[in-house]
C-alpha cells in the first residue's frame, strides 16, 4: 500500500487535504518538517494507526503528541519506504 | 527553458557574421535570440555545420519549425522522427534519411540550423 | 517487466515552475520510451485547460506542451474526477487533439497500482 509522506502544515498547504483524497484503507500517513503540525487536526478519513512522524521534527518544533501516533526516527523513515509501495510526496 | 531572451542569463560566446551585421550564439551554437533566425542565418548556421542546404534540409527546417510554433518545444529524436513520418511519409520519417542530412545529431543540429533552442534532453 | 511510473501533477501551469519541471521530465522520459502514466489532480487541472495565452505573462504554454505528448507516445491522460467537479470544470474543457482523456473516481487506488510515483 502507499506511503503518503507531508511536509507543510495545513496553515500553509493544502497538501494534506489533497493527501486525504487520496487516502485508502492500508497506507500510511507520516508527518515531516512542518508537515507535524498537522498533529492536532488530521483529516477524520485517516485512521490514528496509520500515522506516523518524524520524532526529530515535533521534538524540534516543541510540539505535544497527545494521540497514539506513531513517532519514528529516520531508520524507520527508510524501512517504511522499503516496505511500502509506493511512495508518494504531498510536498507543496 | 524559457523562449524568452532572458539577457543577463544568456553566455553569449560568439558571434555568426552576417553581411551587415553580428548575431549571438551560445556557446553551442544556438542562436541566443529566436528573433535572429532568417533563411540567410540558416545557411550559415549549417556551414557552421558542414552542411550545404538543399530542397530535402529545407523541408526538415520548415516542419520543425512548424513543430516549434505549434507546439513551442524542439523535439528529441524519437518524436521528431515519429513527427516527419506524419507529415512526410515513412521515407522521410526514419532515423537515417535524417542523419545523412544533419549529421551527427539531426535533432540538436537540426534544431540549431532552424533557429530553435537546443532540443529538451537531447543528450 | 519494467516499473510502472506514474507522475503525479498537482500543481497550476504558472504560479511556480514545478508544472513545467514535471512535464519537461515526462517529455525527457518519453523520448527514451518510457513514457510515464499521468494523473492530473488539484490545480494540476488547470494545466489542461484550453486557450493559454502564455505569452500575456512572456511564459511558454504549458498547454502547448500537452498537446505535443501524442507525438512523444502519450494518447491518454488521467484526470481526478472530483478535482474537476470540485473547480466547476468539465472535459469539454480541457480536450487535447489526439488524447484521450480518462476520469479517474478514486484517485488512492489508481495510485496504489504504481511501482513508483513522481510528484509534481
Amino acid at each position: 500500500m502507499t506511503l503518503h509522506i507531508v511536509s507543510k502544515s495545513p496553515g500553509y498547504s493544502n497538501a494534506l487535504m489533497d493527501c486525504a483524497d487520496s487516502f485508502v484503507e492500508g497506507d500510511i500517513l507520516l508527518l515531516i518538517e512542518d508537515g507535524v503540525y498537522a498533529l492536532s487536526s488530521l483529516p477524520e478519513n485517516i485512521p490514528v494507526q496509520a500515522v506516523h512522524y518524524l520524532k526529530a521534527d515535533v521534538n524540534a518544533r516543541g510540539i505535544v503528541v497527545t494521540m497514539e501516533y506513531q513517532g519514528i526516527d529516520d531508520t524507520r523513515w527508510v524501512e517504511l519506504c522499503c516496505q511500502q509501495n509506493p511512495v508518494v510526496s504531498w510536498f507543496k | 527553458m524559457s523562449a524568452k531572451p532572458r539577457g543577463q542569463l544568456v553566455q553569449v560566446m560568439q558571434k555568426l557574421q552576417l553581411q551587415n551585421r553580428q548575431i549571438p550564439v551560445d556557446k553551442e551554437g544556438f542562436l541566443c535570440h529566436l528573433d535572429d533566425w532568417s533563411p540567410q542565418v540558416a545557411q550559415q548556421l549549417a556551414s557552421a555545420e558542414g552542411i550545404e542546404l538543399t530542397a530535402a534540409h529545407w523541408q526538415i527546417i520548415t516542419m520543425l519549425r512548424d513543430f516549434y510554433c505549434q507546439f513551442e518545444l524542439s523535439p528529441a529524436m524519437r518524436p521528431l522522427v515519429k513527427y516527419i513520418s506524419s507529415q512526410l511519409g515513412p521515407e522521410k520519417g526514419r532515423s537515417i534519411y535524417l542523419l545523412q542530412l544533419f549529421p551527427p545529431s539531426p535533432a540538436r543540429i537540426a534544431s540549431k540550423i532552424a533557429g530553435l533552442p537546443k532540443p529538451t534532453n537531447c543528450l | 517487466m519494467s516499473k510502472s511510473i506514474l507522475a503525479l501533477c498537482r500543481r497550476p501551469p504558472y504560479g511556480d515552475a514545478l508544472a513545467r519541471e514535471g512535464l519537461e521530465a515526462v517529455l525527457a522520459a518519453a523520448a527514451m520510451e518510457q513514457a510515464p502514466v499521468l494523473l492530473f489532480m488539484h490545480d494540476g487541472v488547470f494545466q489542461l485547460l484550453k486557450d493559454q495565452n502564455a505569452k500575456s505573462i512572456e511564459q511558454k504554454s504549458v498547454r502547448r506542451n500537452l498537446e505535443a505528448l501524442s507525438i512523444f507516445g502519450i494518447d491518454k491522460l488521467y484526470v481526478c474526477q472530483h478535482s474537476l467537479e470540485k473547480r466547476n470544470l468539465n472535459c469539454g474543457q480541457l480536450r487535447l487533439p489526439g488524447i484521450a482523456i480518462e476520469l479517474i473516481a478514486d484517485p488512492g487506488r489508481f495510485i496504489a497500482a504504481f511501482d513508483s510515483v513522481l510528484s509534481f
